[in-house]
């Protein structure tokens, strides 16, 4: 009898890890396929990545998964959401498959487009000229201005202040350049993702994050001890990435874009995510991808 | 092949600070981590049990967590408790007593190597505890743990690696290899010379280990 006991438990215990392990899998695919495709899919020539992706029926999109409000897993839901995800959405709708988002670091994203690891980049990545010999950028979707948070009492007004203090940015983003420019005497603290910089600015750790202002503002919005000063330090033109050389999906792309752009969703994408915090209006971005280029010779 | 060269030429000073920030964090971990697995293996087989506990939890929870975990503790934890722990410390630290653990566990399973019997006789010829120890034990312990604790050493230079990695953001070998790739997109190339620079660490550490093992070798 005892014996008997013992087995139903055994059984017991294994059941519920068992559940356990199937419950997880069941919201893994849940934060995968996020989007229901839409009916009617457009016909691609044969070839294209876009029918390629189509026969797949769906698309791997390399994006933040800890940057409010551009691309981060919601707590409650476990989903990926933010301003990227609105756009990563409309591709995947316009091509009517489902969108698999997978995490992109800023040093990781475009290995990613090399090797195929994801199919297409929106994670607040800025159009420069170093990042386009390796990849192909969409239109402008998105201007960041480059800034500054430091905590409320820091006393750091500027980046004439940084001199000497520790400066947090992410591995591989375009603010290891410029700080080393704009502030030579600042010691850099290079970690993976901004999640990283605002747990060490938060601990003290470092003195100040530099990124751009609407990640920054991300931040703020989690903790209301740290502000932004000084002026803005650069202008950052966010594209969507693509592989090398694949002129019809850019196309795509653009085309996609340029359509979120004028229909509406862009703004309204924008008030959802952005504009409820900064309590300011901006319309869709009109620069295109050679003057975004430009900037960064 | 040019390519790989002019990698590693362009960035010399990267990969050397690298290399010599890895050098800094393995010796000031491996200090640590004899002294304090030493300390700890002498409480495992300490004659009191409560000393044999203390050291028992000490190696059941170090070598149970993740070093990041450890890292992240030691760090961030602290500096929200009000411990303005610097980034060299915490990481040194947090990598020397997590490696004290597993050093901890080689000394005390070479010292149980050495028989029951051997001791038995040593206190029935007249010999002390502590004198049974120095004279017989030890020097046989010592022999045996040479093998596993250079394996110890081995795993704690990779272990650097994490470091740098984590929150701490040291600029170890890896971080800068890594911003070398980010910078040049030379992915490959820049991690061959990670590869060749723990490849030293790791060979001489190996060697250093295999001389003492010769030196020290029991003629069989």
């Amino acid at each position: 009898m005892k014996t008997m006991r013992w087995r139903w438990l055994t059984v017991l215990v294994a059941a519920l890890a068992l559940g356990a392990c199937g419950e997880e899998k069941k919201s893994a695919t849940a934060t995968a396929t996020t989007a229901a495709p839409a009916a009617a899919a457009r016909q691609f020539a044969a070839g294209t990545t876009m029918a390629k992706l189509q026969k797949e029926k769906k698309i791997t999109i390399g994006v933040k998964f800890d940057v409010p409000p551009f691309g981060f897993k919601n707590p409650n839901t476990g989903d990926v959401e933010g301003f990227d995800i609105d756009i990563a959405k409309a591709i995947a709708d316009e091509l009517g498959v489902t969108p698999k988002y997978i995490e992109a670091l800023s040093d990781n994203r475009i290995q990613f487009l090399k090797d195929g690891t994801a199919d297409l980049i929106l994670s607040t990545m800025t159009i420069n000229a170093e990042r386009d010999q390796e990849i192909d950028f969409s239109e402008p979707y998105f201007i960041a201005k480059g800034r500054i948070l430091v905590k409320n009492d820091s006393g750091i007004k500027g980046v004439a202040d940084l001199a000497g203090k520790k400066v947090c940015t992410a591995l591989g983003s375009t603010y290891e350049e410029t700080l080393k420019k704009q502030a030579p005497k600042a010691k850099l603290t290079l970690v993976d993702s901004y999640s990283e910089c605002l747990e060490s600015i938060q601990n003290g750790s470092v003195d100040a994050v530099s990124t751009d202002d609407v990640i920054l503002t991300g931040m703020i919005i989690q903790d209301d001890t740290l502000k932004l000063v000084g002026d803005v330090l650069t202008t950052e033109p966010y594209g969507a990435g693509i592989k090398q050389g694949d002129k019809e999906f850019k196309a795509f792309v653009d085309e996609v874009i340029a359509k979120f752009k004028s229909d509406g969703r862009w703004a309204a994408s924008y008030k959802k995510w952005i504009g409820q915090y900064t309590k300011e209006d901006q319309k869709p971005p009109t620069m295109t991808l050679k003057e975004a280029l430009a900037l960064s010779k | 092949m040019s390519k790989l060269l002019d990698l590693l030429t362009q960035n010399a000073d990267e990969l050397a600070g690298g290399l010599w920030v890895t050098c800094r964090l393995v010796a000031g971990a491996f200090a640590i981590a004899l002294v304090v697995g030493t300390f700890v293996a002498a409480l495992r087989i300490a004659p009191s049990k409560w000393l044999r506990r203390l050291g028992g939890i000490y190696v059941e929870t170090l070598r149970n967590l993740p070093l990041l975990v450890l890292l992240f503790i030691s760090f961030a934890g602290l500096r929200r408790a009000g411990v303005p722990i610097g980034p060299w410390t915490a990481g040194i630290a947090s990598l020397g007593l997590y490696t004290a653990a597993y050093v901890a566990e080689v000394l005390r399973s070479g010292v149980f190597s050495v028989s029951k019997g051997q001791v038995e006789a040593s206190l029935s010829l007249g010999f002390s505890y502590a004198q049974t120890l120095r004279r017989i034990v030890l020097p046989q312990a010592f022999r045996t743990v040479l093998s596993p604790l250079g394996s110890v050493t081995i795993a704690m230079i990779k272990n650097s690696a994490i470091v740098g990695v984590s929150l701490l953001a040291l600029p170890d070998l890896l971080k800068e290899v890594r911003i070398i790739a980010a910078r040049t997109f030379e992915t490959t190339e820049a991690f061959f010379w990670a590869a060749v620079g723990y490849l030293l660490l790791t060979g001489a550490a190996t060697v250093v280990f295999r001389l003492l093992e010769r030196k020290f070798a029991i003629r069989r």
